[in-house]
């Protein structure tokens, strides 16, 4: 009898919550509202306009429309938490990824109650260190991670997410238009090399490296290389701050040459979208110099920097963090 | 490598029966060495690991170094190619002279990786210093390949120590050695090449010139700064605009930016608003320029220009506020931009505060917090709790505390119906400004709505009452003290205690009580070593 007044209980909660979040959904005065956990106001924040960006440019270039004030929660045993549908979380702002038990499960209820989590920066290649600003393309979630959603969801993994995935195709499909490179008709912004490996290998049709974990069958939890730094925009709608490229480049006898090249730094693997491991070589002090790739192929990490490579990776990284919020809306 | 991987091994195979019995007899003669037992071990482990192959041993770097720099003066194209992109992961003068030399390299592909590699050692902490190889290298914005050009230009930053270097020369004339000082600025033929570069017929390498020119000492003539604020690409004519400042007297100048006051891309006009701001005082034609763009069709574009004539002390027409007014309503939460206006409103003086009055509505709650605060700080009619009641009624917490704030201390007299309605909220924050608040108010009002906030179900809310209780010490203050010392919460025992504690006479003589009946209470030994401080034996 207990048991059944509990369980009608709990379905009461769960009811009554799925209306407030429905209700923050068609909230037409104030519009949507993203929350952001920000343990501390204090810290130093990488990106702190990156949000409040990324949600007025959703407002300019959907129809959808958010609140551009994120709402900080320093705790999410919060009671705010459970009016809102989407948690961002940059987990480079954190101090830590320790959450107390409180925590834990205030974050499992509102998993299992249709809430999103976005962990921005929730996956960090090894090689990075304490290098807040690279976003790199590893395809497993960063240690803290796992271990804190090891906590509440034991028995369930992240896993990739497939090239194909709605997420990456939510609002925009593709890479940002090619429109903005060209200055004449024959000319392009990028440096061939840069362009073409962005294509094919860094984002191909707009796509990037994101883990993902389901709960109940509903995605309601995704990780990615730090994102935010694309966000930004300054009072003359210019993108701040500058980001550049870092390309694998070959030659035509780099998988011999490099072999042999003088190095004395250590080497990081890190897990690629087949499950295969890069092997990084990387000298402390230096940004990483260049990568064995398992198929026996090396190449060299070369660093591209301009208006016009920033401009292109600021597109490309706002068009993604729209489609992951819209995704996890419409889902 | 692996051939001789495979002879060792064969030879090991080969003697390994000999080697073998050597081994065992030894350990005969020596059964307890441990030093003979390790090395078997690891012979045998040797053995083991020669079926895995080892990774291969790299060379040294000077070894790397020089390899590299012979293929790239040697090698076919692909390898130079690899050579110069190789170098470029060992900064050091070697690799950078071997670089440089590449810049002549037939092949586009080679000229481009050394560029690139040399830009990589700057990036590394190891910039080009000697001023021959600087100059080289910056000889290449003329090369004929984009790429190589684009390169260089973005590179100007990194070669200014070494390129701008003053020094000394020595020249002998009738056989007499003369020391001559050579001046930091650029050689004449570089200096032409930079002057013809501003024109270049790449946009990036156009927009880089722009904004590194004034690095090289280089001035912008105004014809050219002229020619490329009228540039096709967006990015040049916006590099152009900052550059204004230099010519910004020049009437051609000026015509061209009133003309560009009008271009159809709003960016460029909004940049056009912060020219003519700096502009200003070279020139009285950038505030007509800034009133003609109070009219322009957009309102951020109208609310920007307006609020920079503010700044300067003029008179906004009543028109333009409203443009102001509707353009901050409608603007979706805070962005740098509006920002910027919101907080420039109050160079408006009595107009800016009824922008920032319509505001208080804004669907923003960090909009209607500053709005509110500015608002407030503005008026002088605080005494009337009709400028701020509603503000408590807010949503949004942090809206209602940056009001709390902005009235604390500031207000007095409240009547009783207004103490109602504080007392009355529903957010507990409002509620511990109304127990605040009950320092100033009248006894009647105390009496009345005292009580109510004493029992209140928020602990602070009880606290803070508790304290205002206390400093005004009603009748009976020392009855609701004394039971409060026995409340579970222990900001209320803590600020009955303190209260208690103000009195030498009753306050303490029913702290004494307390301390004699609950000597054990949490709260009991700060209660006495406070009394100890204060003279009291408990």
């Amino acid at each position: 009898m207990r048991i059944r007044n509990l369980l009608l209980l709990l379905i009461f909660i769960s009811h009554c919550l799925q209306e407030v979040l429905a209700d923050q959904i068609n909230n037409s005065e104030y519009g949507i509202r993203i929350m952001q956990l920000l343990r501390s106001e204090k810290g130093t924040r990488r990106y702190p306009d990156a949000l409040p960006s990324l949600l007025a440019t959703m407002n300019e270039e959907t129809t959808s429309r958010f609140d551009t004030d994120p709402l900080y929660l320093s705790d999410l045993t919060d009671e705010r938490l459970m009016e809102n549908p989407i948690l961002y979380v940059n987990c480079d702002d954190q101090p830590n990824l320790e959450f107390s038990m409180e925590e834990r499960d205030a974050l499992r209820f509102y998993l299992e109650q249709g809430g999103f989590v976005y962990l921005d920066a929730g996956i960090k290649a090894s090689f990075l260190g304490s290098d807040l600003g690279h976003s790199y393309a590893a395809w497993e979630e960063r240690p803290e991670v796992r271990e804190l959603f090891d906590q509440i969801y034991p028995d369930q993994p992240f896993l990739p997410l497939p090239r194909n995935h709605q997420i990456f195709r939510t609002v925009y499909k593709g890479l940002p238009n090619n429109k903005d490179l060209k200055i004449e008709a024959d000319q392009k912004r990028l440096p061939e090399t840069v362009l073409d490996f962005v294509e094919k290998e860094k984002w191909p049709q707009g796509t990037y490296s994101f883990v993902g974990l389901k709960v109940k069958g509903r995605l309601a939890c995704v990780a990615s290389p730090i994102c935010a730094m694309g966000w930004g925009k300054d009072e003359f709608g210019a993108w701040i701050p500058p980001i550049s490229f870092r390309i694998r480049e070959s030659a035509d006898d780099f998988d011999e040459k490099l072999k042999l090249a003088s190095f004395s730094g250590g080497t990081y693997e890190v897990v690629r979208e087949d499950g295969l491991k890069d092997v990084i070589y990387s000298e402390s002090g230096h940004r990483p110099m260049w990568v064995q790739e398992p198929k026996g192929r090396w190449r060299i990490f070369k660093y591209y920097s301009g208006e016009e490579i920033s401009n292109y990776a600021h597109a490309f990284y706002t068009r993604l963090g729209m489609n992951v919020f819209l995704y996890a809306l419409l889902n | 490598m692996v051939v001789e991987k495979t002879i060792g091994f064969e030879m090991k195979n080969l003697f390994l029966p000999t080697i073998l019995g050597v081994v065992c007899f030894s350990n005969f003669l020596f059964p307890f060495n441990p030093q003979t037992n390790a090395n078997l071990k690891s012979s045998n482990l040797e053995k083991e690991n020669d079926h895995v192959a080892k990774p291969a041993i790299r060379t040294t770097q000077a070894e790397t170094v020089r390899k590299a720099s012979e293929d790239l003066r040697l090698g076919k194209e692909g390898m130079r190619v690899g050579a110069a992109k190789l170098l470029g992961k060992y900064p050091s003068l070697q690799s950078s002279v071997t670089l440089v030399g590449a810049l002549d390299d037939s092949s586009a592909l080679v000229r481009r990786a050394a560029m690139v590699s040399l830009a990589e050692h700057s990036s590394n902490g190891h910039p080009l210093y000697e001023k021959s190889l600087v100059e080289k290298v910056f000889s290449k914005l003329g090369d004929s390949d984009v790429e190589v050009r684009r390169e260089v230009s973005s590179m100007i930053p990194k070669l200014i120590s070494g390129l701008m270097r003053g020094g000394m020369e020595i020249t002998e004339i009738n056989g007499r050695k003369v020391y001559r000082s050579v001046p930091a600025r650029l050689r004449t033929d570089l200096f032409e090449l930079t002057l013809r570069s501003f024109l270049d017929e790449d946009a990036i390498v156009r927009q880089n010139l722009l904004k590194y020119h004034p690095y090289l000492r280089v001035d912008l003539p105004a014809s050219i700064l002229i020619r490329l604020l009228g540039d096709d690409d967006s990015g040049v004519m916006l590099a152009a605009l900052d550059r204004v400042s230099a010519n910004a007297d020049h009437p051609d100048v000026l015509a061209e930016i009133g003309r560009l006051s009008k271009n159809p891309s709003k960016g460029i006009r909004l940049k056009v608003i912060d020219v003519a701001r700096d502009s200003s005082r070279h020139h009285a034609g950038y505030r007509s320029i800034l009133r003609s763009m109070t009219k322009d069709e957009d309102l951020e574009v109208t609310s920007m220009a307006a609020v920079e004539l503010a700044r300067f002390g003029e008179r906004i027409p009543k028109e333009v506020i409203s443009d102001i007014k509707k353009y901050l309503l409608s603007s979706r939460g805070m962005n740098s931009q509006v920002t910027t206006i919101l907080y420039a409103v109050s160079a408006m003086g009595e107009d800016g505060m009824e922008v920032y009055l319509s505001l208080t509505e804004h669907s923003s709650s960090r909009m209607r917090a500053i709005a509110w605060q500015r608002y407030l700080s503005m008026n002088k009619t605080l005494d009337q709790s009709s400028t701020w009641m509603s503000a408590l009624k807010d949503r949004d917490k942090g809206v209602r505390d940056a009001v709390i704030v902005s009235l604390r201390g500031r207000i007095k007299d409240l009547n009783a119906d207004e103490v109602g309605e504080l007392v009355a909220s529903e957010f507990a924050d409002v509620r511990i400004f109304a127990g605040q608040s009950m320092v100033l108010a009248e006894e009647e009002i105390l009496a009345d709505y005292g009580f109510e906030l004493l029992i209140d179900e928020n602990p602070l809310v009880r606290s803070t009452t508790l304290r205002a209780f206390g400093m005004r010490r009603p009748p009976g203050w020392i009855a609701i003290m004394s039971k409060s010392l026995l409340d579970k919460d222990y900001d209320i025992q803590r600020a009955a205690m303190d209260a208690l504690l103000g009195d030498r006479e009753l306050g303490v003589e029913a702290l004494l009580k307390y301390l004699e009946k609950n000597p054990t209470a949490r709260i009991s030994s700060l209660a006495k070593s406070e009394l100890y401080r204060l003279g009291v034996q408990p």
